[in-house]
């Protein structure tokens, strides 16, 4: 049975579906095929909120952006169909199967996204049950609402590691440590933060030394590395674990490209090999475009741009768009692209990483608290992110151009609203009042993400950003709100001499 | 228990149809819509086959049906990739030992 479609994309994830948006937006008759039971890709399971800018709905949650995605290709006609891999090429023809058989499917176009996959760590005891990549872990918690273990030993501290240790704190799951071989935490600083600041251990020069167990893991074994990520003799220690997760970075899924006969190139930085492409993201293969981690593991927010130029470069080859409109749109796009990719993070970054702007020994030291307010803004690093600075009602926070900057605060101009604390999507934002206060105590607003959300009135032990216990404070409220989304900001009364440095409270 | 019930971000666990399997003779519930592996892991279950030459345990690793290390033998057929396939009622699963046949 053969099908006729004018742009067949392959993928629904964030790239997928920005590339049908934009396509459709211009009349293209598009179809996406994803093979999972829900589109959005990896969103699904991304419930934390993204950065970025208002172009790509930074500051939203990952499981809401998939889904507004979705909902906008669906209201352009876009048809998503699920279930339906996508598993050959013949003739120029994709053949799909779906529940109900196979077909072949025609298409004008063809933009791929299908994504990446998971490293794998080789270890004595890696095939233990109980040992899982942490994207499994994570579809299992927050998919399917199964913890995947009780007590985790979380591999590598990238983002993937980072902010999965985190969502097995909300979860309700123990993580008795962060190992990283690398001398330095790779993903942001402010993911690491989080964890840190709620007791878990980011241990860098550390790497796995074996999983053991009989039928499961019962316990790993750790040790310090040096730089060549060898374990040092000696400093071996067992850790009674019941699961390791892996979050060893991820590779492009290229085998639908490689079938096709596109030309592909080596790329270590990008995660191996990857389909060469030009600026239109079109393939070496004319008529076949590609978009999101599948061209190079890099940000939702990057695959978004891309699937856009795909999706823009698709629709004026289909003659839908004219040179000039398509052109135009594409040079927006290449331009957010750009500065997303302009941080140390980046594709194009210097690459070096973490560049501290202020001294780890006095944090907040730097802020004055005689306007009777203080905003501590722990942003330490060139991410592309600007929600504070929308959040901000009375412009004391400034970001400007490029959305690089490190944000910069006028205290003098805070009203002490919070909305910056809220709107963080690192959590990174703290906020002291001390005009309400009497005598030696002060205010410290914070963002809380947990269960149960303390209640006002009780007694709280706080820490600093490394989870250690500063000393006592009593909670003097805790705010929901639907602006605030899930995140909820709790106020916890403190001594005035700590204030500055507390930066979170001890779970519950 | 390993059930998700309530969640800071994603609320509290959505009431669906509970669904009865056979696991190896053992009645275990899931929930209607998701996969096998997710209904096992939330009963305890981990180790889903066993190797055919050295009979080592495997269970859940990549959950998105690439890695098949958790493959059963699912009302009678072998090799099916319990993290991509649904629960239905009545199902039987089994451990499967090598190639489950």
């Amino acid at each position: 049975m053969l099908k006729e479609v004018e742009l067949a994309i392959v993928g629904g994830g964030p790239a997928g579906l920005s590339a049908a948006c934009e396509a459709s937006a211009f009349g293209v008759d598009t179809w996406v095929f994803d093979e999972q039971s829900a589109p959005g890709g990896q969103l699904i399971k991304q419930i934390h909120k993204f950065f970025g800018s208002s172009a790509h709905m930074a500051g939203r949650r990952g499981i809401d952006i998939g889904d507004s995605l979705r909902k906008r290709a669906e209201a352009q006609g876009v048809h998503v169909c699920l279930n339906t891999v996508v598993f050959g090429y013949n003739d120029g023809n994709l053949a799909i199967c779906d529940g109900r058989g196979v077909k072949e499917v025609k298409a004008e176009r063809i933009i791929i996204a299908t994504g990446a996959s998971e490293n794998v760590l080789r270890f004595p005891g890696w095939t233990l049950p109980g040992v899982m990549g942490a994207g499994a872990a994570q579809t299992m918690m927050n998919v399917h609402r199964v913890k995947p273990g009780r007590r985790v030993l979380m591999v590598g501290a990238g983002n993937v590691g980072l902010i999965v240790t985190y969502q097995m704190l909300q979860a309700g799951i123990d993580v008795v440590a962060v190992v990283e071989a690398k001398a330095e935490v790779g993903g942001y600083e402010v993911h690491a933060a989080k964890i840190r600041r709620a007791g878990v251990p980011v241990l860098t020069s550390h790497t796995i030394v074996k999983a053991c167990g009989e039928e499961s893991v019962e316990s790993v074994v750790i040790a310090r590395c040096g730089p060549d990520f060898k374990p040092i003799p000696g400093t071996e220690r067992e850790l009674k674990v019941d699961t390791v997760c892996l979050a060893v970075g991820l590779n492009p899924l290229t085998e639908l490209t490689q079938l096709i006969g596109c030309r592909h190139e080596y790329d270590a930085a990008l995660g191996g090999w990857i389909p060469s492409h030009d600026d239109r993201m079109e393939t070496s293969v004319p008529g076949v475009y590609v978009a999101g981690d599948l061209t190079g593991i890099e940000e939702a927010t990057v695959a978004m741009e891309e699937g856009r130029i795909a999706g823009i470069s698709a629709a004026e080859s289909l003659g839908k768009v004219s040179a000039d409109k398509a052109a135009a749109l594409r040079t927006e796009a290449i331009g957010r692209l750009t500065e997303l990719r302009s941080c140390s993070f980046g594709r194009y970054g210097p690459g070096s990483g973490f560049k501290p702007t202020r001294a780890a020994d006095k944090p907040g030291g730097e802020i004055d608290l005689s306007g009777g307010l203080g905003v501590i803004v722990e942003c330490d690093q060139d991410i592309p992110c600007d929600p504070c600075e929308k959040a901000c009602p009375t412009g004391a926070i400034k970001v400007g151009a490029p959305i690089t900057n490190l944000p910069t605060v006028n205290q003098s101009l805070c009203t002490g609203c919070g909305s910056c604390v809220a709107a963080c999507p690192g959590l990174a934002v703290f906020l002291v009042d001390t005009r309400k206060t009497e005598g030696d105590k002060a205010d410290v607003t914070l963002p809380y993400e947990y269960l149960p959300v303390p209640e006002v009135g009780n007694e709280a032990a706080v820490v600093d950003r490394d989870g250690k216990t500063l000393g006592k404070g009593r909670i003097v409220r805790a705010l929901a709100s639907a602006k605030y989304d899930r995140t909820t900001l709790v106020t916890v009364r403190v001594d005035k001499a700590i204030a500055l440095r507390v930066r979170g409270i001890a779970r519950q | 228990m390993l059930r998700i019930e309530e969640h800071p971000i994603l609320g509290s666990l959505k009431d669906a149809r509970r669904v009865k399997l056979d696991y190896d003779g053992r009645e275990i519930e899931g929930r209607e819509g998701e996969p096998i592996a997710a209904a096992l892991m939330a009963a305890g279950v981990r180790t889903f086959r066993y190797t055919k030459r050295f009979h080592q345990p495997r269970g859940i690793y990549c959950a998105i049906g690439r890695c098949t290390d958790c493959m059963m033998i699912v009302d009678g057929t072998p090799n099916v990739r319990t993290c991509v396939t649904p629960v239905k009622e009545g199902m039987k699963v089994e451990t499967q030992l090598g190639y489950g046949k």
